[in-house]
Order: C-alpha cells, then sequence, then structure tokens
C-alpha cells in the first residue's frame, strides 16, 4: 500500500479545494462554502478506513486546511485567493475585525475541528447483574466451558413466558436459543405490560422489567442464575445470559415467572440447518472495492428512506441529504487508486456511477462512465426507493424465530438468533465474532467495524439491505443490530440471507416463524 | 511590533529573526524564568523558533503575493482573549458519553467515569495545545507577508537540508548494499513538501503559460540537478509536469524570483542582492538557461515602519 502516496494525494486535494474555495468566483460545481472541507474530510475518511493513512495525520491535514482558510475569510476580503487571482498589492492594508478573530478564535478551537468518526455506541456495563433465579431448588451444576471442543448451538423458539406480579402483566418473548464459546442465553423480547389502575394512576412505582421473577431450569433439576443485558432504546431486546452455561447435552430447559406456568424449550435440534446447507462462493474483492460497495450500499440505504421529491410536470430530484452524498466519490476514488488499493480496472466505480446516475445524483466527479449490470439487489432497492411514497404503509409488529450460523467470513463468524418488527422498522440481530469494536466509522458514516456486506431477500423476490444500527460489544462476541431497509413485511415465509465479504459470499436460506407480540 | 508600551522593530536578516530593540534577548529570557515579564518580541520569537521546521506553516503561510493573509496585532489579541474565555461553540460528547448506545440499566462503573475523566483531561489538553498553536500561528501571519515568506522558505530549507542527507545515507547504503543507486521517499515529510510546492508553483505556473493551476503536477526532485519541467497532452488531458528540490520554495520562491522576466526560475546559481545569476526556463522542455537578473526595492507601500511589510514591499526583479 502506498501510504505516501495517499498522504500526498490528501494534500494535494486540500490545496486544490482551498485554491478552488477561495477564488473570487468559484465554480458553481465547487459547492457553497465548506464543500471543499467536506470532501477533503471525506477522502481522508476513506484513506483512514482503508489504513492508508491514521486518523492523526487526517485530522492534522483538516486542522490545517481550517486554519487556512479561515485566516483567508474573516479578514473581509472575500475572493482573494492563492490561485493568482488577484494583483499583488490589492487591498492590502484590511485587517480581519477582532471580532472576527474571536469567531476565528472558536471556530478553531478544537483546531482538529471534531472527530473524523463519530462516536461508538455505548456498551451496557455488561448486565444488570439480577440474578434470575429466586429460589433454586438445586445447586447449579459445575462451571462448563463449552466452546472447548463443543459445537455452537443455536435453537429458534418462538415462545411466550406471561408474567403477573405486583399488578403488572406481560410477556417475555424467547426468539432463540445461543450457546456459544461466550456462554448460554435466550434472545428475548419484552411485550409491552399491562398496568393495574394503581400503577396508571402513579400511585405505585411499576417494575417494568421484573427480571429477579424468572428461573430457569434444565431437564436434570438443576437451576441457573440469570443475568439480564438490556439491548437498548425502545426495542425492548434482552439477552438473558444463564450462569453457569448449561451442559451440552441437556435436552430443554423451563422457563418460568411464578406463580404462572412455566414454558418448556425444547434444543433438540430439528435435525440439519433449517433451511439447508449454506452456499459458499469465492470472491476476490479488494479493500478499495470492498469500502466502495460499503458506500453504495450506505447510498442505497439512505436514498430508500426518503422519498423522490416530485413536481409537477418537472423531473424527479433526489433529496439534499442523498445530492450531498455524492460529492466527492471521484476523489474517494482517485485517493483508493493513489494507495493502491483499487485497481483502476475495478468494475465497481463504473456501478457506482451508475447508482449515482439512477438516484439523479450530479457532481459526484466518478470518471468512469456508468455499467450496465448493477447487481440485482441493488436493482431492487433503487426500485424500492423509486416507487416508494411517503405515505406507504408501516409494517406491522412483530417478531420471527429465526437462527443460523454462517460458515467464516474473512475471519468473521456470524450467527442470525432473530428478527423483530417494531415502529416501522426490522432490526435483525446477530452474533458476531472475529469483529472488533472501535467505534470506526468510514465516509458517510458507514461502519467500518462491520466490514460485511449484508442482504436479505425475501420470499416475493425483494432484497432488503442491512446495516449496523446497535452493538453490545462484548469481546470476543459482539451482538449486533442490523437495520433492514426497506423493513421486511410479517407476510414473508422465508428469507434468503447473503452475507459477503472480500473473500467470499454467504448464501442461506431460512424459514420464518413469527411471533405476534399484542 | 506591539511590545510594552511601544512598538518595535523587528529584522529578518541573513535566515535569522533579530530584534534591535532587544540587544539581550537572552538575559530577558533568564529574567522572565525567575519571574520577570517576558517582552512581546523576545515571545515572538520563541514562537519563530518553535515554528522554525513546522511543516503547517506551509500549509496555512500564503501562495504567493495575490494571496495575502492580512492579520492585525489586535486580531491576535482578539483571539488570544476569546480563548482565554473559551470560546468554544458547539458541542463535542465526549466518548463513551451519551449517545445512540444501548439503553443502561445500571450505574456506570468506577472505571467508565474514569475513562471518561481521562478523557476530559485529554480532551482539554488536546484543547489548549490547539489554542496555542492557532494563537502562534496568529502572531507569526501577524508580522506581514515579507516575514511569512521567509518563514515558510526557513522550513522548506530545513527539510530539504533533511532530505539531501537522507538521499545521501541511502544512496550510499544503496550502493553499498546492491551496486545500484536508488532513493526512497522520507517519511511524513514528502507529502507535505509536494503540496507546498505544487499550492505555490501552480499559480506561477498559471501566470507564465495560461495553464488551469488544477492541471498542475508536481513532484519532489532528489539527488543531483535542478530537476524537470514538461507540457504533456492536450485539451482537458494537457499536464505540466514539474519535478523540483524541496529548496526551490525557500533559494526561489520565497525570494520572490520565482517568476522573472518572463522565465520560470527554477534554481540560484550566484545568490546576492541586489544582483543575483539563476537558472531558468523560457519555456517547458527546455534546458535552463543561466539569467542574470537585478532587483529593485519599491518605496514602502505600507508606510514604513509603523505597519508590517506587505507584498507589496517585496522586491521586484528583473533580468
Amino acid at each position: 500500500m502506498n501510504r505516501e502516496g495517499g498522504e500526498t494525494f490528501l494534500r494535494l486535494l486540500a490545496e486544490t479545494e482551498m485554491r478552488d474555495q477561495l477564488a473570487p468566483s468559484p465554480p458553481p460545481w465547487r459547492g457553497g462554502p465548506g464543500a471543499g472541507r467536506v470532501k477533503v474530510k471525506l477522502v481522508g475518511q476513506a484513506l483512514t478506513a482503508v489504513r492508508a493513512l491514521d486518523t492523526d495525520t487526517v485530522e492534522d491535514i483538516l486542522a490545517d486546511f481550517d486554519l487556512a482558510v479561515s485566516v483567508r475569510r474573516l479578514h473581509g476580503k472575500a475572493g482573494q485567493g492563492p490561485a493568482g487571482t488577484g494583483l499583488p498589492g490589492a487591498g492590502l492594508t484590511g485587517t480581519m475585525r477582532a471580532a472576527s478573530a474571536a469567531r476565528l478564535a472558536a471556530q478553531v478551537q478544537f483546531g482538529r475541528s471534531g472527530p473524523l468518526a463519530p462516536l461508538a455506541l455505548n456498551r451496557p456495563p455488561g448486565s444488570t447483574g439480577s440474578p434470575g433465579s429466586a429460589d433454586p431448588r438445586d445447586p447449579p451444576p459445575p462451571d462448563h466451558e463449552p466452546g472447548q471442543g463443543a459445537a455452537d448451538r443455536f435453537v429458534p423458539l418462538g415462545l411466550t413466558v406471561p408474567l403477573h406480579h405486583d399488578g403488572i402483566s406481560g410477556d417475555l418473548y424467547l426468539m432463540s436459543f445461543a450457546h456459544t464459546g461466550s456462554g448460554a442465553r435466550f434472545i428475548a423480547l419484552w411485550g409491552k405490560p399491562t398496568l393495574s389502575p394503581q400503577h396508571e394512576l402513579g400511585l405505585q412505582n411499576p417494575e417494568l422489567f421484573p427480571i429477579g421473577r424468572f428461573t430457569v431450569t434444565d431437564d436434570r433439576g438443576s437451576a441457573y442464575e440469570l443475568d439480564f443485558t438490556h439491548g437498548g432504546g425502545s426495542e425492548w431486546i434482552s439477552e438473558i445470559n444463564l450462569h453457569p452455561a448449561p451442559p451440552d447435552d441437556i435436552c430443554w430447559l423451563e422457563v418460568a415467572a411464578p406463580p404462572s406456568p412455566a414454558v418448556r424449550v425444547d434444543l433438540t435440534p430439528a435435525g440439519g440447518p433449517p433451511g439447508g446447507e449454506p452456499e459458499v462462493s469465492e470472491a476476490a474483492l479488494s479493500p478499495g472495492e470492498q469500502l466502495l460497495i460499503m458506500l453504495a450500499e450506505q447510498l442505497l440505504t439512505v436514498a430508500a428512506q426518503f422519498p423522490l421529491a416530485q413536481r409537477p410536470g418537472l423531473p424527479e430530484i433526489s433529496p439534499r441529504p442523498v445530492q450531498a452524498m455524492g460529492a466527492g466519490l471521484g476523489d474517494v476514488i482517485a485517493g483508493l487508486e493513489a494507495v493502491d488499493v483499487l485497481s483502476p480496472l475495478s468494475p465497481i466505480p463504473a456501478r457506482l456511477a451508475a447508482l449515482c446516475a439512477s438516484l439523479r445524483i450530479g457532481g459526484h466527479g466518478i470518471a468512469a462512465a456508468p455499467a450496465d449490470d448493477l447487481p440485482e439487489r441493488w436493482l431492487s432497492l433503487l426500485a424500492y426507493y423509486q416507487r416508494r411514497k411517503p405515505d406507504t404503509a408501516q409494517v406491522r409488529d412483530g417478531y420471527a424465530a429465526v437462527t443460523a450460523a454462517l460458515p467464516e467470513l474473512d475471519g468473521i463468524r456470524l450467527a442470525l438468533v432473530g428478527l423483530h418488527n417494531t415502529q416501522g422498522t426490522t432490526v435483525l440481530h446477530v452474533l458476531a465474532r472475529g469483529v472488533t469494536r472501535e467505534g470506526r466509522l468510514g465516509p458517510f458514516s458507514v461502519d467500518l467495524d462491520f466490514p460485511l456486506s449484508f442482504w436479505l431477500r425475501d420470499n416475493g423476490g425483494r432484497w432488503h439491505a442491512a446495516h449496523p444500527v446497535g452493538w453490545n460489544p462484548s469481546e470476543p462476541e459482539h451482538a449486533i443490530g442490523l437495520l433492514l431497509v426497506p423493513p421486511l413485511p410479517r407476510s414473508t415465509t422465508w428469507v434468503e440471507v447473503l452475507a459477503g465479504g472480500r473473500s467470499a459470499e454467504v448464501r442461506t436460506r431460512l424459514p420464518l416463524r413469527w411471533g405476534f407480540p399484542s | 511590533m506591539p511590545c510594552g508600551q511601544g512598538r518595535h522593530i523587528v529584522r529578518w536578516e541573513a535566515g535569522t529573526l533579530r530584534l534591535p530593540s532587544h540587544p539581550d534577548a537572552e538575559a530577558e529570557l533568564v529574567l522572565a524564568a525567575l519571574g520577570g515579564e517576558k517582552a512581546r518580541c523576545v515571545e515572538l520569537a520563541e514562537t519563530w523558533g518553535r515554528h522554525a521546521e513546522d511543516l503547517s506553516v506551509l500549509a496555512i503561510g500564503p501562495r504567493g503575493p495575490a494571496d495575502e493573509i492580512a492579520v492585525s496585532w489586535d486580531d491576535v489579541d482578539a483571539a488570544a482573549q476569546a480563548g482565554q474565555r473559551g470560546g468554544r461553540i458547539g458541542y463535542r460528547p465526549l466518548p463513551g458519553g451519551p449517545g445512540r448506545g444501548p439503553m443502561r440499566v445500571a450505574s456506570p462503573s468506577m472505571p467508565t467515569a474514569a475513562r471518561a475523566q481521562a478523557r476530559h483531561q485529554q480532551d482539554m489538553q488536546e484543547r489548549e495545545r490547539a489554542a496555542r498553536r492557532r494563537n502562534d500561528m496568529l502572531s507569526l501571519l501577524a508580522l506581514g507577508y515579507g516575514f511569512q515568506v521567509r518563514l515558510i522558505g526557513q522550513v522548506a530549507q530545513a527539510h530539504a537540508d533533511r532530505l539531501d542527507e537522507a538521499t545521501e545515507t541511502e544512496t550510499e547504503t544503496a550502493e553499498a548494499v546492491t551496486g545500484v543507486t536508488g532513493v526512497t521517499g522520507v517519511t511524513g515529510i514528502t507529502p507535505a513538501l509536494v503540496a507546498a510546492i505544487a499550492g505555490r508553483l501552480a499559480p506561477v505556473a498559471e501566470e507564465w503559460l495560461g495553464i488551469d493551476p488544477d492541471q498542475v503536477v508536481v513532484s519532489l526532485h532528489r539527488g543531483s540537478g535542478w530537476g524537470s519541467v514538461e507540457l504533456t497532452g492536450r485539451g482537458e488531458q494537457r499536464r505540466l509536469r514539474v519535478s523540483l528540490p524541496a529548496g526551490w520554495l525557500a533559494r526561489v520562491w520565497a525570494a520572490g524570483l520565482a517568476l522573472t522576466g518572463r522565465h520560470l526560475v527554477v534554481a540560484v546559481e550566484r545568490a546576492g542582492w541586489p544582483d543575483a545569476r539563476v537558472l531558468a526556463l523560457r519555456a517547458p522542455g527546455t534546458e535552463p538557461v543561466p539569467l542574470d537578473v537585478h532587483a529593485s526595492q519599491p518605496d514602502p507601500v505600507s508606510g514604513g515602519r509603523q505597519v508590517r511589510p506587505t507584498a507589496a514591499d517585496a522586491p521586484h526583479w528583473e533580468v
């Protein structure tokens, strides 16, 4: 990798952008004030993403760029720039006003003008630490070390555990059971509780998650301590971890919230993966190609969340955020080529150009002619984008019990452990090994910690792009929520999962068993 | 520049910043270290020294006479005072602070709080460093164009010398090991120098040939000789490919010699004032020819010693 070439490219880009932005009449395609900085930052993020540059170098270049532009802009002689754009000696006596200087001080207070990458999502503090087995009938079995030669176990459940306690009635939906080297847990969804009149009137403070009421025992009478990790937000997703991890050869567990009856959880696999063996095909993407694909998919998913602006008699135009994402793509491609992580012969830039054309994004600066062979999944999402209307009906709430362990991809092992719809969105829950949560975000805020292309195709043939929206980092296994765009209707009976890395692509077909929380 | 209750002259002479009003600046520094007040001129000399090899000077400083950066001492004072008041705008959430993450059910653990505190301190230190760097730069820019270009020259020359030393070492090593000559880049220096030359050569090339500054492609020449200048392609593919040594910024550009008598000056054969001999190109693709050049100093445009020297005060060279 040509790291020196990368830094040179970025510094030269900063020179060009400063020259253009400060010219007396900047060409309209250069964008308004700040467009140059956005472009330099975007390319810097791309070069950081492929590890051609470190974050500090990019931040230093941006800090110099900011200061260089600020000291020229704030002295009230707009247009005087470095590009031979004025006569020597013209307008030489003016100085920036003191107020401007103060503004400058405020603007460059950080020197490095802000983090390149937004912050990593927070990790809940491990667990609530609430022991769940209130009255164990037997002491827990001896500590078991799963993963020491034992295969991971993922079981789709779709069971409801009722709860009636202290004036609260509700349900705990068990989507799946996962037993890996990191331990055993249920992936669960809390139903919205029904409150007693006293709670409704605020006379009593309800405990919405009375986790201490739940017990879990196995087919040998052993009881387990429970440890809840909340997935967060309004999704009401929890991991219910079992301590110690149960032996590999147990057949069932019983989950109860006394005095409600226990629910038996059958852990016996039905025989073979539910949708057949995953198909693996080889791939050979360069780091630059992989990044461009991630950018394209981010562009598609962002676009899909905005309707086209329609004006009678005029061509449809893309919404402003989508338009803005196109600026600088040509420079990103040139930068990736400069550091030798993207071949000039790669077909991906042409596909990106075609995608921009389809989304009516101009000014992207991609030199390659638009390709005419876009991937089917891109076309599917484009079709969704172009036909959707702002009043599209939301998908109904629900969850699907679905599990699958995918073959390793680029050193990453993923297991699907559930899917649920809420408030018009669909989130697919996965457990991931081989990834590291560093909070690295690339251009367009793509999550570089999850360097895979992940799609679902429903039984109607429509594709749904998946990207991380929530992490519950826990080395070595992370729980990740993947948002599906567009959301998955509850009428879907099966999905085909497509996960793509640099070295391979995995496809597997899975049936969905929907549950319907009230 | 303002210093104490009056105004003092600051000179740049023979490669050094001089303070005629403070003949024993070192003694003043000792007194300052013992609790005395440090004169502003002396502070400025220290600032100059801190940035005499700072590559950021090349990224921030002027690209040519048309790119005058006018900062007054009042501006410097205002920026410093705003910084002391903590003129911070916006909100930058601390890493690990409240954000989009999963809901926290329990209170942050002590290690989490300690990490947040450490990050906060690091953030504060970074902010202070940035404020000092900004104030330093504003002070140096307030000296005026004449000083700005000389500081750029000084920074460029410091790194040019470093590159030359590296080239000699690497060449000797390569010859010793493989019997062939060849050099590799010096990490971290080359990109900044290439950009610095490109940013200053592009407007010169535009004036010389009428070429679009975006069509100027610069590389760093290392080793013997002056470099190369070639024009290739047509229309949008037209490129002026220039390879010059880092020392060009110091010896040619900073001296105001870059474009003299419709020639692109690529090297100085014999430095001097007001007469010098340079190597210059009449056109791309040709061999440079020696030219005897003569400088004329205009009358002070900016009011003599009362106001900092501007680009209009720079010497004008003719063949």
